[in-house]
């Protein structure tokens, strides 16, 4: 490999000494397969594998209420299905807190990439994102400062809550 | 020649395997992940320090990737799609839990290390490991990329989301830390 990052060549050679054992590759237990196909099965079996939260049912049946009304309820703003890509509602996330410095949003429409999707400041200490979703039910939650996860006050909780992170869940009806 | 030939016919590509998950057949994505699970573990070892941490996060990549399947427009370029998953996933969960002081005995297969150059004797993989869990995980990300995984910077900058100058001082500063940490055995 050539040096193409500034490092003068013992300072290469040092990184390549370190590298070099850790290029073998690393075989691990094949039970992340296993345990990703029975998660996996799991959600084919939709209603079975939930229980019934009355709070969440009924959440979930106002914000796809809205979303037939006009408008997606999510966190403290409601948004319009106004998108630049037909078939997609613009949806505003917003979240109420004392961040020093960002917060970002994650989810399954972005890849939970915590630099994808960053909220703006606003009055009051409200951070807002507006991102276009096409109709479907997307699991995310906000990062607080580069470390502090935050589920969605405002939005039912993921009743599959698989990573052990705070997740809300969003249903974004068909118009 | 016959058994090469069929070799090659049960391997089928990324490309008509994501097709075939695409169809419905969950066991495909399991060939997907036999895969893959043998050629990313390593990043996700090294990065997390731990084959718990690691198959967790490997977990994790591969369930987001199989529900946001659709939105991988070029299937014949999944590996790097559900690269960028993982780095992601893995960042967010080095970031979460920090890194544990208590390392777990190494994974027998990272300590089969092959050493085919004397001066890695110097270096234990032990003790590698122990100096990249010094290193704030921005600048553990950027060597293990550049110098494990062997990418270009324009390719770690489109991976990361990083700017390419970026990238070349976390490297530079990694391995400024790294030989204050280690030692460098061979430095003038």
């Amino acid at each position: 490999m050539r040096p193409d990052d500034g490092l003068d060549p013992e300072q290469h050679a040092f990184l390549e000494r370190l590298a070099a054992p850790l290029r073998t590759p690393v075989e691990l237990s094949e039970r992340v397969e296993r345990t990703v196909l029975a998660r996996l099965r799991a959600d084919e079996r939709p209603a079975r594998g939930w229980p019934f939260r009355p709070l969440a049912a009924a959440a979930m049946a106002a914000g796809i209420a809205a979303a037939f009304a006009g408008g997606v309820l999510v966190g403290r703003r409601s948004a319009v299905p106004a998108a630049p890509d037909r078939g997609a509602h613009t949806v505003e996330f917003a979240l109420r807190t004392a961040a020093d410095s960002a917060v970002t949003l994650v989810g399954d429409f972005n890849d939970w990439d915590p630099r994808a999707t960053p909220l703006h400041p606003g009055a009051g200490g409200v951070w807002t994102v507006t991102v276009p979703l096409r109709p479907g039910r997307y699991r995310y939650t906000f990062i607080v400062d580069g470390t502090r996860w935050r589920r969605d006050p405002a939005a039912p909780r993921a009743l599959e809550d698989d990573f052990g992170t705070p997740t809300s869940v969003i249903t974004v009806a068909q118009r | 020649m016959a058994i090469a030939t069929s070799l090659l016919q049960v391997s089928p590509s990324d490309a008509e395997l994501v097709q075939r998950v695409r169809q419905g057949d969950l066991d495909a994505y399991g060939l997907l992940m036999t895969r893959y699970r043998l050629r990313f573990g390593r990043y996700a070892y090294h990065l997390l320090g731990d084959e718990s941490d690691a198959e967790e996060a490997l977990q994790d990549a591969f369930t987001l990737a199989y529900r946001s399947l659709e939105r991988c427009r070029h299937p014949e370029r999944f590996a790097a799609w559900l690269f960028r998953i993982l780095v992601n996933r893995c960042r967010t969960l080095a970031t979460r839990r920090g890194r544990r002081e208590a390392r777990r005995a190494p994974i027998e297969a990272a300590d089969a290390v092959g050493v085919a150059h004397p001066a890695e004797r110097h270096m234990h993989h032990e003790e590698i490991h122990r100096g990249l869990a010094r290193l704030v995980p921005e600048q553990r990300e950027a060597f293990l990329l550049k110098y494990v995984e062997e990418l270009s910077y324009e390719e770690m900058a489109e991976l990361t989301g990083a700017g390419e100058s970026a990238l070349k001082m976390r490297v530079k500063r990694a391995c400024e830390r790294l030989r204050g940490l280690l030692g460098d055995p061979h430095a003038t």
